[in-house]
Parts: structure tokens; sequence; C-alpha cells
């Protein structure tokens, strides 16, 4: 446990809480509370879109929120740091596109493999390790590929619904532009259901449940672990992770816990495939809001995170509301509203493929990524990473960190300053 | 002739390798275009003639009037266009918006305004809308895994391999490669294959408002940003402080006879005129122009026998045309994703250019190249600019 770093501990969390409490802290903290919640969204689009169960998306949902809500009240306790936990959405979109092609129970399986790799990465201390062989641009160049469908799907209801695709769409860029402090997506979903409400829209189905996340037994195949177990490992590892840690280090926290993050996103993604849920990990967009100046001063910051765990956990049983909500709308609505969502993720993530190194490795697991082919009934987010890498490697080795030229640069580079 | 004295070896190779670059990659995807248009293999070869000449006398000319390598071609994001505007498009209406696009790019040429006008638009968004326009292509190299997935896979290891070690002239090489994987392969037979002079056909222009809103505007578009904006620096950057005023000029006005024959927009090569501008071709940067006349005549003699190219690929499976024409862009995606998204001032409309551009969407009969910067350039003003379209409002914007 040698790699694992030392916090303030849990025995005064509950007063210091108390203490830290302010209107800045208390705001944030609602703010990413709810666009955690509204990141729901993403998970019922994909859902749809691989034509899964109504039953099993709510349970799915449900238990993001329940298991990455505890583990949020946990995290940023102990280390008192803004460190809000959720789950990964392109892993949510690789889950979701797997369970049709190699069953749920494998599906978790993987999961489960992949928190086990995730943990042992942390404890062992070995983060810097898998981002030296697998370089950022073609993680992300697979993982926009993936993500690309839901931006493409959100433009083409303004073919057959122009007037509320219109509004919606626009609602979303003025919100982004003039209301800072509200999420934009909540607008959108707002003015997307009112004007369903004025256009007729059947609402008779909308209801109030109570429900919790079930117990599930994982089941192992090989073809699971490698078309959607092991990306997850390297999207957990390779990109949650450094995303988060990087935004917390950003805001003026050195200490963040990289190796402490990652064991314990492992350990939760562990736990998470016992109940239907693709994993635990910190929470890049929210860790935005949490830790940003908008929430106070900086060593009360911490509770903001708090507050986002104690939102989900609550928010969780009754998330069907919203299920049933979102359900009763028409097909494109939701298709609008994921893209939206999903909007600034693509563009960070073509960003980040695109920034210069391993342009081949790149664009190739880009490519591939999108065009969805099966190569031994092996999926392409798998086929996206291994030829990247290895095109990557034949065509410009010298942008790996371990090749020689690279090294012998970086010395000149020292040698210039 | 002081033309014969100046010319050389390296040169007149040069402007051969150049040209055939242009008939392996570019031309592939014109071909899909006329595979989508559902034309006789007699109006194709008219298309190429038409492009040709076009190509031919518009380089032939600014290279011999302005003494600099002028390499000209036909504008292939362009045609990557048509590939989705057929058949719902008619030839007619192809014809008068090329004609259109034409007069654009003259009248650009004749006021003098190039430059101003290429800086107006978002340098993300142009980039995003061709990376959109050209992404269907790329991927398609992956979805043709599925059909033929030797030849996709043996064109792929030969594209990695002559990139990896003939940059400059991988192109051929993947065209002669895939020629003999197709035949070992796919049992492709070029029996076909013969000697056989063009016979170019006058095709009637007919003038819609869409075709000129989803041909005419962006075919102008792309070829402004797409091919004059790198071929003018590609020029510059050689040491060639050429006006664009004569070379938008002369390209626009030539353009015009040649879109009778299913000609579309001559532009400046962007693809291959590297090889011509450069040390490689002439080491004297004054008589490298004749590697641009070099490059005219054995586009004459392409335009002469067109017939045969498209013998060549018309006998050749669609995949081998589809692979082939892939491979060849995805320089040209990754320089155009590259450019989009590294904008970080208006990463977000960039991306939305993107989507909606590779969306293959249509509204109101336009097509998504259109609208993606329509729709780009409201999210640009919306989500990232301040609501004046002066200049002076982007110094206020980079001090925020």
């Amino acid at each position: 446990m040698k790699h694992i770093e030392k916090g303030a501990g849990l025995a005064t969390a509950p007063r210091d809480f108390i203490r830290d409490l302010n209107a800045d802290n208390l705001s944030a903290g609602v703010v990413a509370g709810i666009f955690g919640l509204s990141a729901g969204v993403i998970h019922i689009s994909a859902g749809t879109a691989a034509g899964l169960p109504q039953e099993f998306t709510l349970l799915w949902v449900i238990s993001y929120l329940m298991i990455n809500g505890l583990f949020g009240l946990f995290l940023p306790a102990y280390y008192r740091l803004p460190l809000p936990m959720a789950n990964s959405i392109p892993g949510a979109l690789l889950f979701a596109a797997i369970i049709p092609i190699v069953g749920l129970n494998e599906a978790l399986g993987a999961t489960l493999i992949a928190g086990a790799i995730a943990l042992v990465v942390g404890l062992a201390g070995w983060m810097s390790l898998v981002m030296r062989l697998i370089p950022m641009p073609i993680v992300m160049g697979m993982v926009a590929g993936i993500l690309l469908k839901f931006g493409t799907n959100m433009v083409m209801p303004l073919q057959n619904a122009l007037v509320p695709a219109t509004i919606m769409i626009l609602s979303f860029f003025f919100a982004a532009r003039y209301l800072r402090r509200v999420p934009p997506l909540v607008v959108t979903l707002l003015v997307g259901v009112g004007y369903m409400a004025l256009s007729g829209a059947d609402f008779s189905s909308v209801t109030f449940t109570f429900k919790l996340p079930e117990f599930i037994m994982p089941a192992f195949t090989l073809e699971a672990f490698l078309a959607y177990g092991l990306p997850l490992a390297l999207i957990l590892v390779g990109m949650e992770t450094p995303a988060g840690v990087g935004l917390v280090k950003g805001m003026g926290y050195k200490s963040a816990p990289a190796n402490a993050i990652t064991a314990l996103g492992g350990f939760g993604t562990m736990v998470s495939a016992f109940f239907n849920l693709h994993s635990t990990c910190i929470a890049a967009p929210m860790t935005g809001i949490c830790s940003g100046p908008e929430a106070g001063s900086h060593d009360k910051r911490w509770v903001a995170a708090v507050i986002v765990g104690i939102i989900f956990v609550t928010a969780a049983p009754f998330y069907g509301f919203v299920f049933s909500l979102i359900e009763a709308m028409p097909s494109y609505f939701i298709a609008i509203i994921a893209g939206l969502a999903l909007l600034r993720v693509i563009s960070s993530a073509m960003h980040m493929t695109f920034s210069g190194k391993h342009e081949v490795g790149a664009m190739f697991s880009f490519l591939i990524a999108v065009s969805g082919i099966q190569i031994f009934g092996i999926g392409s987010s798998f086929w996206a990473l291994v030829l990247g890498a290895g095109l990557s490697m034949l065509v410009e080795f010298r942008d790996f960190d371990f090749s020689r030229e690279s090294r012998s640069s970086r010395g000149e580079a020292a040698a210039a300053r | 002739m002081s033309l014969l004295k100046d010319a050389s070896l390296p040169a007149v190779t040069a402007g051969f390798v150049a040209v055939l670059i242009s008939y392996a990659g570019p031309l592939a995807i014109f071909f899909q275009a006329a595979q989508s248009a559902e034309i006789s293999p007699q109006m194709m070869s008219s298309w190429v003639w038409a492009i040709s000449i076009g190509a031919a006398v518009s380089g032939i000319g600014l290279s011999l009037w302005l003494r600099v390598p002028v390499v000209t071609a036909w504008s292939a994001p362009g045609t990557a266009l048509l590939v989705t505007l057929f058949p719902e498009l008619s030839l007619n209406e192809a014809v008068g918006a090329y004609l259109t696009a034409a007069l654009i790019v003259f009248a650009v040429g004749v006021s003098g305004s190039f430059d101003r006008i290429v800086a107006l638009i978002p340098p993300g968004i142009a980039a995003a809308m061709m990376a959109g326009i050209l992404f269907q292509f790329g991927v398609g190299v992956f979805t043709a895994m599925e059909g033929a997935p030797a030849l996709a896979l043996g064109m792929l290891t030969a594209y990695l391999v002559f990139k990896r070690l003939f940059p400059r002239y991988f192109l051929v090489l993947l065209l002669m490669v895939g020629i003999v994987l197709a035949v070992g392969l796919e049992g492709a037979s070029l029996a076909g294959v013969s000697w056989q002079l063009a016979t170019p056909q006058v095709i009637r222009p007919e003038w819609t408002l869409h075709a000129t809103l989803s041909l005419a505007l962006p075919l102008a578009l792309v070829s402004l940003t797409g091919q004059f904006l790198p071929g003018m620096a590609i020029l510059r950057g050689a040491g060639y402080h050429t006006q664009a005023r004569p070379i938008l000029t002369v390209t626009g006005l030539v353009s015009l006879p040649m879109a009778l024959f299913g000609g579309i927009t001559t532009v400046v090569a962007a693809i291959t005129a590297a090889l011509c501008t450069g040390k490689a071709a002439h080491p004297d940067p004054g008589k490298r122009y004749t590697a641009g006349v070099a490059n005219g005549i054995f586009y004459l003699l392409g335009a002469l026998f067109s017939g045969s190219i498209v013998l060549l690929f018309t006998s050749l499976p669609v995949t081998f045309v589809a692979l082939l024409a892939g491979l060849a862009l995805i320089g040209a995606i990754t320089s155009n994703l590259s450019a989009a998204a590294a904008e970080k001032q208006h990463l977000e409309a960039s991306i939305i250019t993107f989507l909606v551009t590779a969306s293959g969407m249509s509204l109101l009969g336009l097509g998504s190249a259109f609208w993606g910067v329509v729709i780009g350039c409201a999210a640009y003003l919306i989500l990232h600019r301040p609501f004046v379209l002066l200049r002076g409002a982007s110094a206020a914007v980079d001090k925020q």
C-alpha cells in the first residue's frame, strides 16, 4: 500500500463538513450534482440505441447514482479535496453497445476484470507506465470514434423535426454563452419538455417510482474482455484518472492522490460489476465545477464534491421519474439531448486526438472506431487501440516516450534551456 | 526557345509524377461520383477529358506567363461533394453549378480580395467542413475490410510501407500494387483496356436554386479554402511571391468552357503542387516553371487517352476504387481534422460543423456541407463571439 497517498481521514469529516459548508461550495455542489443527474440521459440514450430493455437501463442509471454517489461521499471527505466520483461516459457507451453482442453477465464480468486491473495499477503505482505504452491521442481517437455517432445523430432530427430541434439546440448555445451557473443541458431539457407540453405530448405514462440497485452475478469470457474489458481498463486508467487529476492539479491542488484515485476507482468498478454498472471513477466535468474558483475558498471546495455524493445517493431511488419523463418524449428528443450532453466531450476528445503526436495512429484509431467493424467477433474499439498503437509504432515510432530519438531530443531541449 | 533550354529531366519527371498522382488518387473520387451518377463510360471519359484539358491549358499558360511552376488540377473536395449529391442532382444542374462556381472563382480573382475573403471564414470551420466532406472516404477504407478483407489489408499494408519509405510517390506505387492485388485476389480482368481516344460530349447547363446552394456555393468555398489557399501557400512557401489574382482569374476562365463537357472547376493543385515547386524539380527557382509546363503537357496526353483511363477504372472492382480514394485522402482528412480540432478558440463550433457535414443530413433539399457551414457559423457567433462582425472586435475577444 506504499503508493497510496495519506489523507486527512474520516473521523472528523462530518464535523468539518458542517464547519466548511458555505454558499459558494453549496451552489457549486448543487450545480455539479444536477449536471451528474442529467448525465443519466446519456445512459438512457446509449441503452435505447443498443436496444436494451427499459428495466435494465433504469437499474443501470440508479446504480450509477447510488454506487458512484457512495464512493463520492468517501473520497473527497478522506482527502479533503474536491474529487467527485461518477462513471466513465465513453465506458458507458462501450458497455451499452457490447451487451447485445456478449450478454449482460459477460459484460459485467469484463467490468470486474477492468476494475481489478485499475486497482492493481493504482496499488502498484504504475500509472505512468501504462500511459506510455498506449499514447493518449490513440486512446482518445478511439473514444472520439465511439462518440461520433451520438454527435451526428443529434443533427439528423433537423431533417424531420426542424422546429423543436432548432429550439433545443439554440437554447443550449445561448445558455452555454449567457447562463454561466446553470448547466446548459438542464436549460435545454426544460425548454424541450416545455415545447413538448405545449405541442400536446402525452405525459400520462410519467410516474413516481422507488427502486434500489439489484445484485447480479458476473460471468467471464475472453471475447467480452478483449472487446470491452480491456478498452474500459485503458479508459479508466489512461483517460479518466489523468483527466480528473489534471483538472484538480490545474486548480492548485498539488497533492492530488493519483494512485489512490485509480485504486479506489478500480475497487469501485469491481463493486459496480455486481450491480449492473460499468464503472466508478473520478468525474472530470464535475471535478471542474467543484474545484474551480466558483466553489469558493480553496480549502473548503471539498465540501462541494461531498454534496454531489449526497445528491446522487438521495436522488438515485427516484430516478424512475426522470426516466419515465424522457421515455414519454419522442425519440429525436433524446438524440438531441444526448448529442448536446456529449458535445464538449466530443470536442475535447477530438482536440486530444489531433494534438500533434501519433498523428497516423490516432487517425486510424478514430476511423476504425467510427467504422464499427468486427474482426474475429471482436469489436472495433479493441482494433482501434491495437491497430492504432501498432501502426503508430511502425510509422511514427519517435513519438513514443520510450523511443531513443524522443529521449535524445528531450535531452537536447533540456540542454537548450 | 528558352523553354527547351530551361527544361531539365528532373523538372519533366516532377511534372509527370504530379499528373500520375492526380490520376492515381483524386481521380478515384471523381470516378466514385460518376458511379453514383450512373453515367456511361463515354460520358465519364468526357469528364476526364475536360478536367485534364482544363488543368493542361491553365497550367501551361500560367507557368509560361508568370515564369512560376503553377500546377493546376481539378477540385478534389468538389468531386467528393458530388458523390453524395448524385443521382438526385441531374447532370445539367451539376454543369450549371460548375459554371456558377467558376464565375465566383473568377470574380474573387478579379476583385483581388482572395486573401481577405479567406480570412473572413473562421479557419477551424473551413477545415472542419473539408474534413466532414472527405470523412466518409476514410471510413470507407475500413468498411471495405468486411467485404474484401484481403484486398483491403493488402492495400492498407502497401499504403503504410510506401508512405514510410517513399512518401512522395506512395500514391502511384499504391495504384500499381492495388491493380495487381485486384487482379490477383478479386479476379478483375484488364482485358477490356485498350487505347481509346476521348470523345467529348456537351452537356446543356441548367440553373436551379437547389443546385446553386447545394453544389455551386460549397464547391466555390471548398475550392477556395481547400485548393487555392493551400496551393498559394505552397507557392509562397517555395519563395514565389505570386499574386493570387492572375491564377484565380485564369483558372476561373478556363473552367467555364470545360464545365460544358462535365469538367469540375479547375483549381491550383494542393496535393501535387509541392512536387514541382521544390528543389527536386530544378535547383534554379527561376527555371522550375518548366516543371509546371511539363505537368500541363502530360495532362494533354492524359486528355487524349481519357477513354483508356476510364476503361482501366471501370474494369477494376468498386471496392478497389473506394480503397484507393480513401487511402489517398487520409492525409488530407488528418490535416483538416487537426486544423479544426487545434483551434481552441472556437472548438465547439468547428466540431459542430464537422458533425453536421459528416452526418450526411439534408434539409430543404440542401446538402450537409452547406448546413455544416451555416450551423457551424451560427454556433460560432452564439458561442464564441460578441455580436459584432467588424474586424476590430476580434482584438477585443483576444484581450478577454
